[in-house]
């Protein structure tokens, strides 16, 4: 158990260390059976850089962890549920890469993608001029967008510098 | 026992057709495979009358081209003489191949979606003879269609459907047409509502019903040899990750069948295994 601890201790940091798209949870709508869950995580766990799925049935989210230095991008997700049969709603994401545009329009690139989201606040607008041209680790919600194409916003949540 | 060695054979064969449905045994229902999804089928169908019992087993296949289009076919073989009427619920002797489309599917919410899917299959005749009436016929390929609608979701299913199917003119003989349709009504228990890697549990009651045309034989219509009938009865589907069962009785609750034709048949079952192969294959970005 001890062991186990520090093992999930250690690969959290690993992740945030290095990691690009680090945590993405999709709510799925449509999976009414396991067949369904099973599925979604069998495709899922077929996207290099996949870690861990879970599929929670009962609220339709598909929670996936990512490994060190993958280039997974989101959309590779979204066409897993939709290959599937089902529809992708909003994803909440954790992710590194840097700060661009300028304080008033700024821009979040995925490390080790050609991911590239316009930012904006989901509630509090943060002071973020200082963190511009720096790697940073971003939480926060990319809206659903229609079937094949990928949010150009991500409404974040918290912003700091990736160490 | 020649017979049971045979079953058994049959029954292992590598699976070739029936899609797998993830739904009722007898009914009509929407799901289709996803998208790359490979699934084998292969089960024993029984047909139980007065003048003996029908069975029938055989391998299906099923993959997914599309998200919402699966393409699929079916190998029976029979064993039994029952001499009953012709029917599409219950596999007969006919080859079948076809193209299911889920032409609607609508997402209202987690765990919920409501779809239509219709299909058309060719059916051509198997290489084992039919027993009774049919027996002596010279038999020719046919055209079957089916559509389906209605609702899933993680406590309820409801499906609609019907199907049509009609066979060519051989030597002046002809198979009846068969009007098919189905109601289903399936419940999942709030305490079976559970995660992926948990057997999935889901109980349905399923009302079934066929109309059978005449027979036409040396280019006479036989008297009496429509059919009208409606079944009902329940079944199980159980599916833990890749492998399905799934099971289930009918008893006639109407029949309308010239029993000098086809004897009395009294009762329908059927047990389906699935093996279900879901795709990994991502595209890359």
């Amino acid at each position: 158990m001890k062991k186990t601890l520090v093992a999930t201790v250690l690969a959290l940091f690993t992740v945030s260390a290095h990691a690009e798209y680090e945590q993405i949870n999709l709510t799925v709508f449509g999976m009414d059976c396991a067949p369904c869950a099973h599925a979604i995580r069998v495709s899922m766990k077929g996207i290099q850089g996949v870690d861990i799925v879970d599929v929670d049935l009962n609220t339709g989210l598909v929670s996936i962890k990512l490994t060190p230095g993958n280039s997974a991008v989101v959309r590779q997700f979204n066409q897993a549920v939709e290959k599937n049969g089902f529809t992708h709603k909003d994803a909440t994401i954790v992710a590194r890469g840097t700060l661009t545009g300028s304080a008033s329009a700024p821009f979040f690139e995925v490390a080790g993608t050609q991911d590239r989201f316009a930012l904006i606040p989901a509630s509090t607008m943060l002071d973020i001029a200082p963190l511009l041209g720096k790697t940073v680790t971003i939480t926060g919600v990319l809206p659903q967008a229609s079937k094949g194409k990928l949010s150009d916003t991500l409404r974040y949540n918290t912003i700091t510098e990736a160490r | 026992m020649k017979s049971l060695m045979v079953l058994a054979c049959a029954f292992a064969l590598p699976g070739l057709a029936l899609a797998a449905d993830h739904g009722p045994v007898f009914s009509y229902a929407t799901p289709v495979n996803s998208q790359r999804e490979l699934s084998f089928d292969t089960g024993i169908f029984g047909r139980d009358g007065s003048r003996g019992t029908q069975l029938s087993t055989g391998s299906g296949f099923g993959y997914g081209l599309t998200p919402h289009i699966t393409i699929n076919a079916f190998l029976p073989a029979t064993f039994g003489s029952g001499s009953l009427p012709e029917s599409r619920l219950v596999p007969g002797s006919e080859w079948s191949a076809g193209a299911s489309w889920r032409f609607l599917h609508s997402v209202t919410s987690v765990g919920k979606r409501i779809e239509s899917t219709a299909s058309l299959a060719a059916v051509v005749p198997g290489t084992q003879p039919d027993s009774g009436v049919l027996a002596d016929l010279h038999r020719a390929p046919g055209v079957a269609t089916t559509v389906a609608t209605g609702l899933a979701s993680r406590s309820q299913y409801i499906w609609v459907g019907a199907g049509y199917t009609r066979f060519a003119e051989a030597s002046h003989d002809r198979r009846p047409d068969t009007l098919s349709w189905s109601g289903v009504y399936g419940y999942r228990p709030a305490a079976l509502r559970r995660g992926y890697d948990q057997w999935d549990y889901r109980g349905f009651a399923e009302l079934t019903g066929e109309h059978t045309g005449n027979v036409q034989t040396a280019g006479v219509i036989l008297p009496n040899s429509n059919t009208t009938t409606l079944w009902l009865g329940p079944s199980v589907l159980a599916i833990l990750k890749d492998f399905a069962i799934s099971g289930g009785v009918q008893a006639p609750i109407f029949r309308d069948a010239s029993d000098s034709i086809y004897g009395a048949e009294h009762l329908r079952f059927a047990i389906n295994f699935s093996y279900l192969k879901y795709s990994s294959h991502s595209s890359s970005h």
